[in-house]
Formats: structure tokens, sequence, C-alpha cells
């Protein structure tokens, strides 16, 4: 290796900046100025389809960047102002607050608001929510003859070391938003404390805790209801011994919780976002979302998937998903308590 | 080129190495710096060789002070203690490191001169340890340096090959012209292939001179005992004549008065019949062909080593006289 | 040798590979102070801070104490005794690198009741310790059979001499590896075992609060160097005494039968544990879901876009770490030491914090890299910097010093002896940091999820992706392909292991 070539090399970064300003793409997948760009933060296995119906439908030119929900927020952040994304698409309404809490979302017209009952949108209009999914205890048959009726139940001594959490997750912490809202802050800890007393086990996910009761290391686990589905899909009816329970109306642990959708303030393509997301609340991504991911469509005349209790069943608490502040509330309990 | 070197020292950290030397060699001879493990040899060399920085003091090749110059600036060539040839390339390509490309003819007149003529093509492990040190010396001799530097360049040969490879590398030297100064601590080699020595001791060069006269006029009894072997023996000194158990003897030069010791070399003492001089016992010979060394236990109780020629008649346990022949040296407290 | 003034063209590039190493700090400086010193203040009093610390730091402890003593025992045994196969075992002993530690823990949780504590030390040791095995290998190689000689004619045993040689290069490979655990999250986290990298992703994944994660990544950074500063004065200057290549090769010693036996089972089992047990999980999934199915196009994109990546990240970190290497091997002095220990700070840090820090910088200085792949092999360069750094050291190191001094009294230049003498010299070591680097940066998946162009997708994020999904069988392919290519590297550094022996 020459030391003219050494040096060459030690400089690639500046000669390859240099040739990015040139503005000739050198990565196959050239960045184009003119696409929307969703930033995704649902799995691509799982939207990557309704995406594709998307682009045939409206004839956008999307380009989709896959990630996690919280760490997407996390770039938008740090990008700014200068982000490269359009429209934010997130699994949880917690991301989507941060954002809005951040001034980083533009208004979502009133008519794509308006589809959705008020509870699953942010209430400043920044967001709106496309997708439900609904707080489930997924149990073991084989050991449990009867489910618990209320999250309240999993400090009783009988499930001692027996039931899985995750303590790091959107949706449990917006649970734990739920529980804070019914039961006050006081009895919220009070809860949480009794199970960590009571050996619940922290898992980093929902897939983790259903794997860890089929498997028979729990007999308990608080997931949300559409990873069984999924695993259903994927292992066959008979490849999965567990069942679900759905809480009872009013339980904390039944809260519904949203996928949704917002676009960014910067973007440069307000009319393309708005159709992606008008799409995404139509009837033919509604029904894609009931069908194929197995959770509730949000808007009006969609039906649920056969096999699900119906939506208007789950009368989880009423809480403002994306309100931050609360969700920072419940983050600062989970770490005096020990969780996170 | 000149080699000057002046009042040099150097420090690491706390510890001074040099205190002060200075060096002179001649354009054109070969010179030995010779001294005890850890006195300073190498770091002076490598002071010269631009390889480590100086405190204080000078250093010029010719007319040019090079204290100051990066060694690739120098004009220094060096033959490190194990050949230090590149792996990577062939003996050729060692030689003509340091020529500009294309001097193929000055890289084989070098090959020539160590006696390696045809050896350009083998890569460096495929030569013997004797070659290789030549081929060093001719990567070195092959730019024309003002100065040549060798490091104890035969302490990785064995014995036999030793002798032969110093002959060869000073006939190189020699027929190249070079000034070059050798490092070693082996007095034999100083004294037969250097056309003058350097004394180093403790961070200074105590005595400069050609073999024969440091051999034989030291400037001070560690000197004396440090090149060559030496019986010292306490004495007192009166108008030139030192007066020892083995009698009193001349002393080379005249010197102050009083007490203090003699060095006797080993081929001064002459072995005669029981009865002349001081009576003595035989207790070992060591025969080496060409001479023999001969260990006496002197009766008024010292021992002695004596060299003689190798045709000893004396064995071990034979009663033996000893007398000195020539003027001693006498170093005075 | 002394301090000596290092050259300007050494030291220009490796000032700009500090820079760059160091830039994830100053992304951290700036997001912390934003929170205000109270908001610090909080999130260092925290009992869980204090807790996690400890417990980072007592898995790192744990998993480099194991790593040493596996590396070093599978080392000796391949090079030194007479195990019957031991030049296969030589390259299997490389091949966990190939492993994604995600892909091993999934595996190890799914088949066994194991996890938390016991569960990531299993993990992390069988992932790791080739980091340990193949520096300590080579020196085994490389070490002169004299001094062992000499101890067992003074009636020492054998292992006293041989192991205070072995320091240098075990303390290198186990620095690494204590970094590696400190740095983990994935693994970690599907062993159920908080540490204080699940703090950090917490921080973002749950708080959007960028403050406390920062003053976390910050703390890291700080316990890192405090590790990198411990190991590089208890290396002293032992690793700067030069080795050549000794004339004779070091004996191969007979086991006894009994001995020989428990060898060859130790050396199976870890084998079998660390690369067989993760394919046989790959296999299972395979077998067990139906998502089963194989996009071809898919499939050879991301074998294209990770090799691509990987390559690129391969070649800037191995060229931006030779003028560092070359340093941290010829030169002493304050500038030298921090010059080598800045490029440890990268490799601390969690994937993403890292990547956050490139997102911050990229988006405000230089857009028109952001998201395309130069940014990506840049934040590659920084993650994986360590590893490359350790290789150029070590194999200039090799090489005794007085050739550069001949090719200096020879007329060249510091720089031109770099390019005539020291990088030929060195040319195999530093491919080897290249392909260590090369097998790392394709499994590597939180940085480039986060930096890849929009739409490009590695092996590593289409796994992410369908295991995201619960989709195994999918996940498969893209698994075993990932494994499959990192293996490829993995057996060309463990050959090499087993080279220079001869
Ligand atoms: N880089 C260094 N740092 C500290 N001390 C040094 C250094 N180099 C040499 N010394 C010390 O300086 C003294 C002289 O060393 P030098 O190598 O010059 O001796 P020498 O005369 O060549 O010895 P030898 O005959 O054993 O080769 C020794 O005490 C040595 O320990
Ligand atoms: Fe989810
Ligand atoms: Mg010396």
């Amino acid at each position: 290796m020459s030391l003219r070539r050494l040096v060459a090399a030690a400089l690639v970064p500046l000669a390859l900046l240099a040739s990015a300003c040139g503005g000739a793409g050198g990565d196959g997948q050239s960045f184009d100025d003119n696409s929307l760009v969703i930033y995704s933060g649902r799995n691509k296995n799982l939207v990557g389809p309704l995406i594709d119906k998307l682009r045939t439908a409206t004839g956008l030119d999307v380009q989709v960047r896959y990630g996690d929900s919280a760490e997407l927020a996390a770039q938008i952040l740090e990008e700014g102002a200068d982000t490269r994304a359009d429209v934010f698409f997130s699994q949880d309404a917690g991301a989507l607050g941060a954002l809005s809490k951040h001034q980083m979302l533009a208004p979502a017209p009133q008519e794509l608001l308006d589809r959705v009952a008020a509870r699953y949108r942010s209430s400043e209009g920044t967001w709106v929510g496309v997708s439900g999914r609904s707080r489930v205890i997924v149990y073991d048959p084989r050991t449990v003859v009867a489910p618990p009726k209320s999250v309240f139940e999993l400090t009783d001594p009988k499930w001692k070391d027996k039931v899985g959490w995750s303590p790091t997750n959107a949706s449990f912490q917006s649970f734990v938003t739920a529980l804070r809202v019914v039961a006050g802050e006081d009895k919220a800890r009070q809860w949480l404390e009794a199970m960590k007393a009571n050996g619940a086990k922290s898992y980093p996910n929902n897939v983790e805790i259903l794997n860890a009761v089929d498997d028979g290391k729990l007999q308990l686990g608080l997931i949300n209801h559409y990873y069984w589905y999924e695993k259903v899909a994927e292992n066959g009816p008979n490849g999965v011994p567990s069942r679900l329970a759905y809480l009872p109306g009013g339980d904390p642990g039944a809260l519904v919780n949203v996928a949704g959708v917002g676009m960014l303030k910067g973007t440069e393509h307000g009319e393309a976002a708005k159709k992606a997301m008008d799409y995404l609340l139509g009837a033919d991504a509604q029904k894609y979302f009931a069908d194929t991911t197995k959770e509730y469509p949000l808007i009006a005349g969609v039906p649920t998937a056969p096999g699900l209790p119906p939506f208007d069943s789950l009368k989880g608490p009423e809480v403002d998903l994306s309100k931050l502040d609360s969700l920072e509330q419940t983050i600062t309990m989970l770490q005096d308590v020990g969780l996170v | 080129m000149r080699l000057t070197v002046t009042d040099v020292t150097k420090a690491f950290g706390g510890t001074r190495v040099l205190r002060g030397a200075s060096l002179t060699v001649e354009e054109g001879d070969l010179a030995a710096v010779l001294g005890p493990s850890g006195c300073g040899k190498t770091t002076l060399l490598r002071i010269v060789a631009g390889f480590e920085s100086l405190d204080s003091g000078s250093v010029a090749i010719g007319e040019r002070e090079v204290a100051g110059l990066p060694p690739e600036r120098r004009k220094v060539g060096i033959v490190p203690q194990e050949a230090a040839l590149f792996p990577h390339l062939s003996v050729a390509r060692n030689v003509g490191f340091g020529l500009p490309r294309g001097s193929a003819e000055r890289v084989e007149e070098c090959l020539e001169l160590v006696g390696l003529a045809g050896f350009g093509d083998r890569m460096p492990h495929q030569i013997s340890g004797g070659q290789q040190q030549r081929v060093a010396l001719a990567r070195a001799l092959a730019p024309h340096p003002g100065v040549v530097l060798l490091d104890e360049p035969f302490n990785a040969l064995d014995r036999s090959l030793r002798v032969s490879v110093r002959d060869e590398v000073r006939a190189a030297l020699k027929r190249a012209g070079a000034t070059a100064v050798l490092v070693t601590h082996d007095q034999e080699e100083a004294l037969s292939m250097a056309d003058t020595v350097a004394v180093m001791r403790e961070g200074r060069i105590v005595q400069e001179g050609t073999p024969a006269s440091v051999y034989a006029a030291p400037c001070d009894l560690g000197v004396a005992t440090f090149v060559g072997e030496a019986v010292v023996l306490a004495a007192t000194s009166d108008h030139g004549v030192a007066s020892c158990l083995l009698g009193d003897l001349p002393q080379r030069a005249d010197g102050v008065a009083g007490k203090g010791r003699v060095a006797l070399r080993p081929e001064q003492f002459v072995l005669r019949a029981p009865g002349e001089g001081v009576g003595g016992l035989v207790e070992r010979v060591e025969f080496f062909g060409h001479d023999a060394a001969i260990t006496v236990a002197l009766e008024p109780g010292t021992v002695i080593r004596a060299r003689t020629r190798g045709d000893v008649p004396h064995r071990p346990g034979d009663r033996v006289g000893v007398t000195v022949e020539g003027p001693v040296l006498f170093f005075p407290e | 040798m002394s301090v000596r003034r290092i050259p300007a063209g050494l030291l220009t590039p490796a000032a700009v590979t500090a820079a760059l190493a160091l830039l994830p700090v100053g992304y951290l400086v700036v997001r912390s102070a934003e929170g205000g010193l109270d908001a610090v203040a909080r999130t260092l009093l925290r009992a869980r801070t204090l807790e996690l610390a400890l417990r980072s730091l007592g898995l790192a402890a744990v998993v480099t104490v194991l790593c040493v003593a596996v590396g070093i025992s599978l080392a000796w045994l391949v090079i030194r005794s007479d195990l019957p196969g031991r030049r296969v075992f030589g390259i299997l002993a490389a091949l966990p690198l190939a492993v994604p530690s995600y892909v091993a823990a999934y595996t190890w949780v799914a088949a066994v009741d194991l996890e938390g504590f016991a569960g990531s030390v299993l993990v992390l040791t069988l992932c790791s310790y080739p980091y340990v095995y193949l520096p300590v290998a080579a020196a085994l190689s490389r070490m002169d059979p004299a001094t062992e000689e000499v101890a067992l004619s003074l009636g020492r045993g054998r292992a006293g001499v041989v192991l205070r040689q072995l320091r240098p290069s075990a303390a290198a490979g186990a620095l690494l590896v204590a970094m590696y655990v400190l740095a983990e999250f994935g693994a970690v986290a599907i062993m159920r075992f908080d540490v204080f990298t699940t703090q950090i992703y917490t921080s973002y994944r749950a708080g959007f609060n960028r403050t406390p994660a920062a003053v976390l990544g910050l703390l890291l950074v700080l316990i890192t160097l405090l590790i990198v500063v411990t190991e590089s004065r208890s290396r002293g200057r032992a690793s700067y005494a030069m080795r050549g290549n000794p004339a004779r090769r070091p004996p191969v010693i007979r086991l006894r039968a009994g001995t020989r036996a428990l060898a060859l089972a130790w050396s199976t089992a870890l084998a079998g544990l660390a690369v067989g047990f993760p394919l046989a999980g790959i296999g299972y999934w395979l077998l067990n879901g139906s998502s089963a199915r194989v996009d071809l196009g898919e499939l050879s994109g991301a074998v294209g876009a990770t090799l691509g990546v990987a390559a690129a990240g391969a070649l800037l970190t191995t060229a931006l770490a030779v003028p560092v290497g070359i340093i941290a091997a010829r030169y002493r002095g304050r500038t030298a030491t921090f010059l080598e220990q800045s490029t440890y700070v990268g490799h601390s840090l969690p994937g993403i914090v890292m990547a956050l820090s490139f997102v911050f910088f990229a988006v405000r200085y230089v857009p028109a890299v952001y998201q395309r792949s130069p940014l990506l092999v840049v934040a590659y360069a920084v993650l994986f910097m360590p590893a490359a750094v350790g290789a150029v050291r070590a194999s200039v190191l090799q090489s005794p010093p007085v050739l550069e001094e001949v090719a200096r009294s020879l007329g060249r230049t510091p720089l031109q002896t770099v390019r005539a003498v020291t990088l030929p010299l060195a040319l195999p070591g530093v491919l080897a940091g290249a392909a260590l680097v090369f097998l790392t940066a394709m499994k590597e998946l939180p940085a480039t999820l986060l930096l890849r162009p929009t739409g490009m997708e590695t092996l590593a994020t289409q796994l992410w992706a369908e295991t995201g999904s619960g989709a195994y069988a999918a996940a498969a392919p893209y698994a075993a392909l990932l494994m499959l290519l990192a293996a490829v590297p993995g057996f060309i550094l463990g050959r090499r292991s087993l080279k220079e022996t001869s």
C-alpha cells in the first residue's frame, strides 16, 4: 500500500462528501427529492404490503424508512427542521406526542381527524390514529384455569413469579398512564411496587413475553393482542398453546392503544402527505389492518376481523394517549419504582 | 570524511548517559569504540546517526555540523547488531535501498566489494548470517556515506565466522575508503581491526590512540585492565622504580613518587627454574597452540597469569621462579 | 525508544481519525448541557444509575475473565499441543465472530431456561472469546522457546513464563471484549438482564428525552476511558519490547491420554456451543415457522448492500487506523497516547448513541451525506476503530524498529520509511484487522438502522425486520447468510492464527 494511497484513503470521507455534494447519488438507491418519505416505526413485514397498495392507489412515489418508533422519533428530533421525513407512521401514540410537543408536526386536515373518535387522535390535531390494539393478558391454559379478570388481581401471591411484563415498552407505559388515570397516582404506584414484590419478570418486548408463556416459563403476560395473532399466523394454531384474556370494561388492562400518523411541519410534500394519510384512513387500508395485522380499524363501517371481540366491547379507560407530560410522569414513576 | 564529536551530553530522564563525550575519527580511518556494557556506546552512535537528540555538544561530519539534522540528511551509514536486512526485499534491493532508481551498477559494485557478487536475487533468509552482515555493510556503503557506524556487528555470529567476517568487513571498508566507527566491547576485536581505539567509560571517551599506544600506555589503571589483561599489584614508586612483591621494577615513565599500583602484562612474566626470581607453584596450564597461559600461585600469596610460547615445559604442580621483563606501568594512588 | 516528534504526515491523518472518533462525545456534551445541571445531576444521582453501572461493570469483568481463560486455553491447545484436529479447531475458534450476539441470545433463550446474568455471561463469552483467542494464538506461535527452556531449567513451570509473555496480547483482546460488553444491548436485553445500556436505550425509547441518555453516554465514555487507561498503564513498556521472529518454532507438547480426551471435549464443546448451537437454532426457525419464503431479489439486494457497506467500512476503518496504529507502536508521549486512546471512545458507546450523534452532525454540517452510505461507512469506522488500530499496532510492533532506522539513515524521510518499510512488513496483520472490521460491520444493526440510505436493507436490518414481526422462518435465510458471509473473513482470521506457526 503506498502512502499516497493511504492518505487518499484517510481522506475518503471528504472525497465522498465532495462527490455527494455534486449531487450524484452513489448508493444505488438514489435519494429522490420528489418522493414522499415515510419514517415507519411499524414493521416492514406488517405494513410493507400496505405501502405497496398505497403506492398503487395514490400513484405517489413513496420511500419508507423502517425503524423503531422511538428511535425514529429521536432521529427526527435530531434532524430538527431539516428532517427528511414527510410523514411519521408510529407504532404508538407516545412517539407522535413527543414530536408534537417539540412542534415538529403540522396540523392534520380536520376532515381526516374527524374520521376517528376523539380519544384516538391528538387533541391538538397534529396526528391521528390509524389502527387500534388492545392490551390483553396472555395466559397458559395448560396451567391457568381461570385467567384474571383485572390487572389488580395480578398482585395476588398466587401469581408470584408467574407474570411477565415489559416496562420499557411503549404500549406498557401507556397502560401505566391509564392505570394512573383510573386508579390515581398512589394506587398506581402501589400496584407497580406490589407487582415488583410479587416477582413480575421484565422482558424487552411483547414477543418475548408471548414466547415465554408458550414455552411454559410464564403463566401470564401483559401484551398487545395482535402479537398473538401474528404468532398464530407464523406457527399455526397448534404451534401457539397460549390464549388471550380480554379484560372487561374499564379495567386499565383493557386500554386500547393506537398506531398513528402525523405530517412533519417542514414537509415540502404536504399534499402528498395528506393523500397518504387519507389513504391510511380509508376503507382499503382499514380493512388491511383488520384482516392482515388483526388490529382494530378506527373508522366507521370497517368490520373487525372474525375471532376478535368487537371493538365497542373493549371498554378501556379514557386517556389522552399522546399527552407527553403525562407519559413523562409515568416514566418518572417507573424509574422511582426501579423498573426502568 | 572526518567525524568530530565534541563534548556531547545526553540524559534519559534522570540518568546521565553521556557526560561530555568527544571523539575524532580521521577520514578513511576505522575507529573502534571500546567500553564496558552500559557505558553509552550505542547511545553515542545513535546520536551521531541522528536517532537520538543530544542535550549539548556537537557532531560534525566533515565540515558540516549535523546535530540538528534528521537521520536522512546526515549521510551516515549504519550496520546494526543483527543484520536487519529488509526481509521483504531481495539482496539487491536491500543494497539499492539508499540509491536512486536504476543504480544497478552501483549495487553490483557494492556486492562485489563485500565479496557477494551474484547474490543480488536472493532473499535475505536465503543467505547465511555472515553473508547477511556483509550485505548490510554493502547497503550502508552504497550511497557513499560520510561515515559508517557499526554497532557490535558481529555479535550474532559464532566465533569462527566472526573472525573471517571481521576481516572481510575491514577489507571492504578499506577498499571503499570509508570513515568508520565500530562499537564493541570485545577488546581483541578492537585492537585487531581498528586504526584507532577510543576507550569509553561512564559516558566519556577516556583515551584515544592507536591500538598499540593505548595498550602500551593506558591513561589509567581502569584502561590498563580493560584494554588487555593485566596483573595489578600494590607498589611504591621512587625515582622511576616501582617496588612490589616481584621486586624493584623499572617504570615505563617517570612519575609521582609514593604509593600506588603497578600493572603487569601477562607477556612480561618470564618463568624460570625455581630459585630465580620469586618462587611459585604452577596451578594451571591453558594451551592455545600458538601460545599458552600459565597460572602461577606466587609464594608471597598472589596469583598471576603469564603468557608464554606454545611449547610449555611446565605442568601443574611444578615449582617455578618468576621474573618480570621490560618496564612496568605505575599508577599512583 | 525516545520521545520523538511525530511527523506531520502521520499526525494529520491520525488527528482526523481522533476527531472523528471523538465526534460522538461532542454530541453528548451538547445534549447533556441542554438539559441543565439539574437534569445532569438528577440522572447521575439516581440509585439505579449506580446499580446499573455496577451491573455492567460486573458483567464486563466476568465475561472478560472468562474470555481470557477460554481464549488462552484454546490458543494453547491449538498452537502448542498435539490436540487431534487442532487445525480445524483453530479455524472454528475464530468463527463465533460470525455469529450475531442477538441471534445467539435468542436461540439460547428459546432452547434452554437460561437468562439474566448467567445467560448474558454465557452468550457474550461464547460470542467474544475470539477477540482474545486471535491475538493470543498469534503471540503463542511467535514466542521464543528459549525463555520457556530457561524457566524449565530453573525448575520453574512453563506456565508462568508463557502467561507473562502472553500478557500484552491477552490484555489487548480483553480490552476489546470489555468494551464490547459495555456497549452491548441486544443480547442482554433478550437475556432480560438490565445493564447500563438498557438505561440509555430506555431513555430514548421511553422518555423521548435525550438529556439523560446523553449524560449516561458520557458516563459510559468515562468508564471506558478509565479501563483503557488502566490497561495501558498495566501494559506499560512490556508490549513495546520487540520480539523478532524466533529462529525456532516452539515445540509441540504431547498431552497425556486423559488430558487429551478432556482437551478434545473442551474444544469440541466450545465450537459446538458457540457456532453449532446458533446454527441449529436458525435451522429450527426455518423448520418450525410457516413464514419461510425467500425473495431472491430482496436477499441478493441485502447481500450486496451488506458486502458493500461493510467492505467500504473495513477499508476506511483500516485506512484511518494505520496512522494511529503506527503512532501507537512507534511513538511515546501524551500526543501518541491521546490519539490511540481517543479511538476507543466510539467502540464503547451503544450504536444508537453513535448513530444519533452522526445524525446530529451530518444534518447540520454535511447534509449532502446524510442518509447516504458514506455516512454509514464513517460511522462504522468510528465504531470499529479500536480493533483495527490494535491490529495495526500489534503488527507494526512485530517488526524491529531498527529496520526503520536503517531506512532513515539511507535517506528516507519518516513517511517514506512508513511506505517502504513499516507498512509492507505490517501488511498481513493490517489486512487481518480489516477482515475483523469487515466481519463486525456486517452484523451491525443499531447504527445501520438509523444511518442507512432510506430504502437500503442489509442482512442485519432484514433479520431485524423479520424477527420483529415474529417471522422467524423468514428471518432464517438472512441469519444463515449473514453467518455464512461473516464466516469467510472469520475463516481467514482463524487460518491465519495457525499459519503464523509455520
Ligand atoms: N532510551 C533510553 N532510555 C533510558 N535509558 C537508556 C535508553 N537508552 C539507553 N539507556 C541507558 O543508557 C545507558 C547506556 O546505554 P547504551 O545502550 O548506550 O550502552 P552500551 O554502551 O551500548 O552498552 P552495551 O555494550 O551493553 O550495548 C544504559 O544504562 C542504558 O540503560
Ligand atoms: Fe407493539
Ligand atoms: Mg550497545
